[in-house]
Formats: structure tokens, sequence, C-alpha cells
């Protein structure tokens, strides 16, 4: 049993939190999100220039190869300076699924070029009603030199700027993983403004037609890159919410001090600083589940109870955080010109993506009663 | 990063597991039916924890010179998690909270009077802090020892002294400056024989389990039984509330409980047809435990782990007691509510689940979220240490 955090990744952690805290500054988070596609290239451009795009890269695919731990922490960063850029779509969900279940020359076409920044593979792997692309609604149908692919997936990030998107359908009773072109023919983008205000696309698929050399994987292998997919997506989802909330709870600490009514700071009543407390507790229980999922996952071991109990903890604790930071910040708190809405708004879309608190407490109480009637015969 | 128990750390953990297996004899368990010695203390307990002071259990934790193993927090940790989940009486606040300060505080007559026993299994030491008027606010006690030449004249009465009907001795705090500048500064700690002569209590009958009232009543008591310099009885009493607290709140006892009624919803019908456990409601409270279970290991194993590389620090040493505390309180609650009407049905009763082990836990579970540090406290130290806020008024 060992806690501790090789120097390696503490220091990759410690630079990505000096690159994003510099391309922050509220000003520029302000003209990011006037623009159609809210993503800091020039952030992506410095995190790429320090390595840190390829955290979860082997090095002989362009990458740091520090493995998947060092990864959510750099997704840790990112929600502690609520930085517009996609590491979740892109590092984990695309680029972790290619480097463990890509073709050799998928892997020389996408990980090297990802990790330099030069282009970007995003992910879609939700659908309507449906947060698992391990049973997608979409299909695909087996064709010469490919799959014909037709279905629908929901709030895809950089759907309109990536290379690529890396989807899964069925065909029959078997699963295909795919990287569809957003320009192919067949391929339509809906706008679709989501919770934070950013604008992500319905992807709409029609008969699409995916060559062979785009195909990640068929069959058992596609259920097991899905299976890991959702996983480490989870799993970085919880990471950057300990960053989201580790934030707010520190604002609001230090807004309470400062605020006085009646004479005195509002964090010197106890009702106030017991709440801020709660939070303190509440996003170390959540750090240490998290910690368990991602270093499990970084080590390939069996991950899905922990990640599950992972991200409950992520939806409940987002939830909770996020009301005590408003509450105690009164009317401040909700006023656009104070930082704290775009960690509330964040928190809440992290909360709802692949799979809320109680969808997934629903299933491992499922889990649960499986392994205990097995047990009794 | 790796939170996974090691080979040897597995193996260790077994090896207690076994060997509590031999130490709750039927004989034991028999004897704990008698409300007397429910906590400990009968002729079968003392039996037993002898026979593990003989087989080298007690002290694993201490220096190699007072003839302990010098184990690691995280083994140690190990040990305990094991030993409660066995349900033996054994008397961690004696073993590893007390014993430690003793031995590197008292005299060396007293020293090897108290710390041989408490080896070799034969002796046992009940806590004397809490007072009538002294439980949260600990340093306003009033319970007096005023010099008399050679000896400490003894005057008072403690609340709460948990194995008092039993023990050897009681670790005493007293004022010994009434006049000190500040309260906590005039505090001096004794060890009290219980067969001195003024020593007396009587017992207090609580939700869950027997305690008593002691009483001072000018106690002769020689210098040799006092504990550390005069007047700095302060810091060998907080010095050890982070051990006492690592072996309250132990992942293995309240996991055997989930475990436990998991295995029960599996193998008891529901009326409508099915097993209890395949009732919606069911797997939701046995998924909400699991999931708050895993955080009560996860925080202990980083305590341990913390304690090993060097002091624990304030906030988080708060967190795991706030949560794990509040944590116990809502799984008693939850693995009840599965359970329903059968859940309330005592020990030795026909149809107890569980041996009624749920609904003891409970009433025992009432005093957690304020014995050991109240939370207000707590809250109060996370609030200051973890985000520098200020002292509340």
């Amino acid at each position: 049993m060992d806690f501790s955090i090789s120097e390696e990744v503490n220091s990759a952690q410690q630079l990505a939190q000096q690159i994003l805290g510099d391309f922050t500054e509220v000003d520029k988070l302000k003209r990011i999100e006037q623009q159609e596609e809210r993503f800091d290239t020039e952030l992506w451009k410095a995190l790429a220039e320090a390595g840190l795009l390829g955290l979860d890269i082997p090095e002989n695919n362009g990458g740091t190869g520090l493995g998947f731990y060092s990864l959510t922490t750099l997704c840790e960063e990112v929600g502690r300076t609520v930085a517009p850029v996609p590491v979740i779509p892109v590092l984990v969900s695309a680029a972790g699924t290619l480097r463990r279940f890509g073709t050799d020359a998928q892997k020389e076409q996408w990980l090297g070029a990802i990790a330099s920044g030069s282009t970007l593979v995003t992910a879609a792997l939700e659908e309507y009603n449906n947060e698992d692309p391990g049973t997608p609604a979409s299909s695909a149908e087996k064709m010469d030199g490919g799959y014909s692919i037709s279905g629908t997936k929901i709030c895809v990030s950089l759907a309109q700027t990536a290379a690529r998107i890396l989807v899964s359908a069925r065909a029959g009773e078997e699963l295909v993983v795919a990287l569809v072109d957003p320009r192919a023919a067949g391929v339509s983008l809906n706008a679709q403004v989501i919770m934070t205000g950013e604008n992500r696309h319905e992807l709409v698929m029609d008969k699409v037609q995916v060559p062979t050399s785009d195909i990640v994987a068929t069959g058992r292998e596609a259920v097991a890159a899905m299976e890991w997919a959702l996983q480490a997506s989870r799993t970085a989802l919880a990471a950057m919410a300990v960053g989201v909330c580790d934030k707010m709870m520190r604002i609001t600490g230090s807004y309470t001090s400062e605020r006085e009514q009646f004479g005195r700071a509002i964090a010197t009543f106890q009702a106030v600083s017991h709440r801020v407390a709660d939070c303190y507790i509440d996003v170390e229980c959540l750090r240490l589940v998290t910690q368990q999922a991602a270093s499990l996952i970084d080590q390939g071991r069996p991950a899905s109870e922990a990640v599950a109990m992972a991200k409950i903890w992520c939806g409940d604790v987002t939830h909770r955080v996020s009301q005590a930071s408003q509450h105690c910040h009164g009317g401040t708190g909700v006023d656009r010109d104070y930082p704290l809405f775009r960690y509330c708004e964040l928190a809440r879309q992290i909360e709802l993506t692949a799979g809320s608190s109680a969808r997934l407490m629903g299933e491992l109480g499922q889990d649960i009663c499986a392994e205990y009637l097995a047990k009794a015969g | 990063m790796n939170i996974e128990l090691t080979t040897q750390q597995k193996a260790l953990q077994q090896e207690v597991r076994e060997y509590m297996k031999t130490v709750m004899t039927p004989e034991l368990i028999e004897e704990a039916k008698n409300p007397e010695y429910k906590e400990g203390g009968g002729p079968e307990f003392r039996k037993q924890y002898a026979r593990m002071g003989a087989d080298g259990w007690i002290g694993l934790s201490w220096s190699k010179e007072l003839g302990g193993k010098e184990l690691s927090h995280v083994e140690q940790y190990i040990f305990t998690d094991e030993v409660v989940r066995s349900g033996f009486a054994y008397p961690f606040l004696t073993t590893e909270a007390v014993t430690p300060v003793i031995a590197a505080n008292a005299n060396a007559e007293v020293r090897d009077e108290v710390v041989g026993g408490v080896k070799q299994g034969k002796v046992t030491i009940a806590i004397g802090y809490s007072e009538p008027n002294a439980g949260t606010d600990l340093a306003s006690l009033t319970t007096r020892a005023e010099r008399d030449g050679d000896d400490w004249i003894i005057n008072g009465q403690k609340m709460w002294t948990s194995l008092g009907n039993y023990a050897d001795y009681v670790w005493l705090a007293a004022r010994t400056d009434p006049d000190a500048s500040k309260k906590h500064k005039g505090l001096t700690m004794f060890l009290v024989p219980t067969d001195i002569e003024g020593f007396s209590l009587t017992p207090v009958h609580t939700l869950g389990v027997r305690t008593n009232a002691t009483y001072y009543s000018d106690i002769r008591l020689p210098d040799k039984y006092r504990v550390g310099e005069v007047n700095a009885g302060w810091k060998l009493i907080t010095g050890q509330l982070n051990i006492e607290r690592l072996s309250l709140f132990t992942h293995g006892q309240v996991d055997s409980l989930y475990q436990g009624v998991c295995e029960w919803a599996a193998e008891t019908d529901a009326p409508g047809g099915g097993k209890i456990i395949e009732l919606p409601w069911v797997q939701h409270n046995l998924a909400k435990v699991k999931t708050g279970l895993e955080v009560v290991k996860l925080i202990c194993w980083k305590q341990a782990w913390a304690m090993d590389q060097g002091p624990l620090n304030m906030a988080d040493a708060s967190v795991a007691k706030v949560y794990s505390s509040e944590f116990f309180v809502e799984l008693y609650r939850m693995l009840l509510e599965v359970m329903g009407q059968a859940g309330t049905i005592a020990k030795h009763s026909p149809g107890a689940v569980l041996q009624g082990k749920l609904e003891f836990r409970w009433r025992v579970g009432a005093v957690l979220t304020f014995g050991g540090g109240t939370n207000e406290v707590q809250r109060d130290i996370i609030a200051m240490a973890g985000l520098w806020m200020p002292r509340t008024r």
C-alpha cells in the first residue's frame, strides 16, 4: 500500500498547474466564451509543447509515457482552472482507447499528432438515453473495404474541428469501434448548446462509409475497448471534479473569511464554517476514491467497481459542494462577473456526463445482488 | 500510487484473522452473555488476553526496547482491524494509546510494573479524563491532586470511566495548579491503582454498553505513580488522540456487518417471491453502504500510511473522525432498514438476525459522533487547519 505520487507525476502536475493558471485569467476565459467553439488553441499548443498532451501516450508514439494516473492529474488541474481544453474527450476517451486498442497503423497515424497538438481526435460515447458506448443503438453494416455506420450521438465536443470522431455501433450481435471523419458523406452536425453555454454537436450518421483503416476494433476487442473508454472517462471526470470542487470550496473559504455581516467575518459563524468544512470532507472522500480508481486503471487492474463508486461520489460531491458554495456566497455567487458560476456549471455538467449517481447506484445494487445470489447458490 | 495491500500485508491480515478465531473460544462467547462481562474482564477474557500476551501479540507497535516489534502504522492498523472484526474486547486504549506514553514518561519502577504487565496481557488501564462538568472542554477539569510530602492527595470524580470495573489502573488527569495562566497548563497525569484506598465506582448503564462513574476520595498516591512532569499533563493527553481514533473507526467491523446483511438478504425469501436482495430499494441501500464503506477503508489506510511518513495533518485526522463517525451511524440505519422489524430483535431472542449485532451496534454507535472529540470541534479544526478560515466564536 503506497499513497505516494512519483516525482515525475508530481512535476508534470505542477507544470500543468502553472501553464493552466497562466492561460485562464478571467478576461481570457470571457474571450474564449465568445468564440463559436469554446477551445483555447493557444493553451492547447502550450500544453503540447510542455509534453502534457502525451502523458498517457507511449514514448515511441511521441508521448511522455507517464501513464493514465498522470493524465488524471492533468484533468484535475483543468477542473481547478475551468480551462477550455478538451482533455477528456481527446486525451482520455479517444487517445487512451486508440493507444490500448488501436492498430499499429492507427497509433502511428494519430497518437503522435495528438501529443504534438497538430491533430484532434475526439470521442462520441453518448446517445439519447444511453450513456454506455458498449450498448449503442447506432448500427454498423459490414461492406467491402469497411463498415457503413448509421445512428445519432449527442453532445459531441469539437465535432467540427476534429479529424476523426471515435464512435461505437452494433453490427448485429457484434460491437464495432470506428473513427468517423466528420467531413464524410452522410454526416450531419447539429449545434447543441449545453449547460455551460458551450456549443457542442449532435452527430447524425446516415450510412457513413468508414474504411477498414479507420476501424479500431470489432467483437470482443471492441467490447473491451468501450469498457475501458467508459471507465477511463468516468475516472477522468471524477478527477476533474476533484479540481473543480477543491477550487469552489477554497473560493468559498476565502470569501466567507472576508465578507463581513453583523460586524464580523461570516466565517466566524459556525453555521457557515461548518458548511465549508463539510465540503472539505466531501472533497477528501472524492479524492481518495478517484485516486483508487485511477491507480487501478493505471496498473491495468480490474477497476469497474472502484470506478462506479468514484463516479457516484463525483456526482454527489459536485452537487453538494456547488450548492454549498453558492449558498455561502449569497448573491455574489450567482453574479456572472464573479468566477464561481463557471465552476458550478462545469460541476453539474460533469455530474450528468457518463452516468449519474442515481443510475450508477442502481447498477451497483444489481451487481451486489448478483454477487450474493451467486454465493448463496 | 498503489492502494492495495501487499502480499505481506495480506498475509499478516490472514494470520491475525485466523489467530483471533482461536481467541474467541466458545467459553468466551458464553461468558459475554453475562451482562457483567460483556465488555470484557471475566475469567475467560483474562485467560485469552494473557494468552495473546504470551503469544507475543500485545504491543506489536512498541519499540524493541519495550519488547515490541516496531510494526509500522499500516501493519498496526491491519492488526487492529482484524482484532475489532473478531469481536474480542481487546483494550486498545490500554495497549496502543496509554502504555507507550507511560513507557516514555513514567519512573522506572512503575514502568516495569505497568508496561511489563500490559505486555503479558495481565494489566488493563481505564481512562480518567472526562468529568461531570468537563467533557469537550476537557482542560476545565477539577479533580485535584495536592502534594503532601512524597505523596499526592487526590480528590474528585470522573465520568465515563469505561473498563474501570475491571481495570488495574486509571490513567488520571488531575489539576495540580489551580492558578495556572491557562487552564490546560495546570494538569498532571497519574496512574491510580484501582485497589487503592479511597477509590470507588458506580456503574453507568448507557444506551449501549456499561461504563462507570469513578470517585477519588482522599486517595494517598505515592509520587512514583505520577507520569511526566508536574503541570505538563496536557501534551500527554493530546499526543495520543490520533492513535486512539485509528482504533475507533476501523473498516473490518462494519464491512462484516455489510457482508452479513447481504448474505442474509440473498438467502431470505421476499414476500412476493424471489429473495429480499432482489428488491430495488434493498439494492439501493446496499449500494449506498458499499459506496460509503469504500471511503472508510481508504481513509483508514491513508491515515495509517500517512502516520508512517510523519506527523498526521490535523485537518485530515479530523476529516477521518467526522466522516467515519457519521457514516457508521448511517450504515447501521441503512442495514437495519433492509432487515426491518427483524433487525430489532435482540441477541439470544428467537428470530434475531446476525445475532442482533446491528441493533446493538446502533445503540453503541450513538456515542461515536461526540466521543473522541466532538464533531463540532473537528469541523472547527478542518475550517482552520484545512481552509485557513478564522476561528469561530
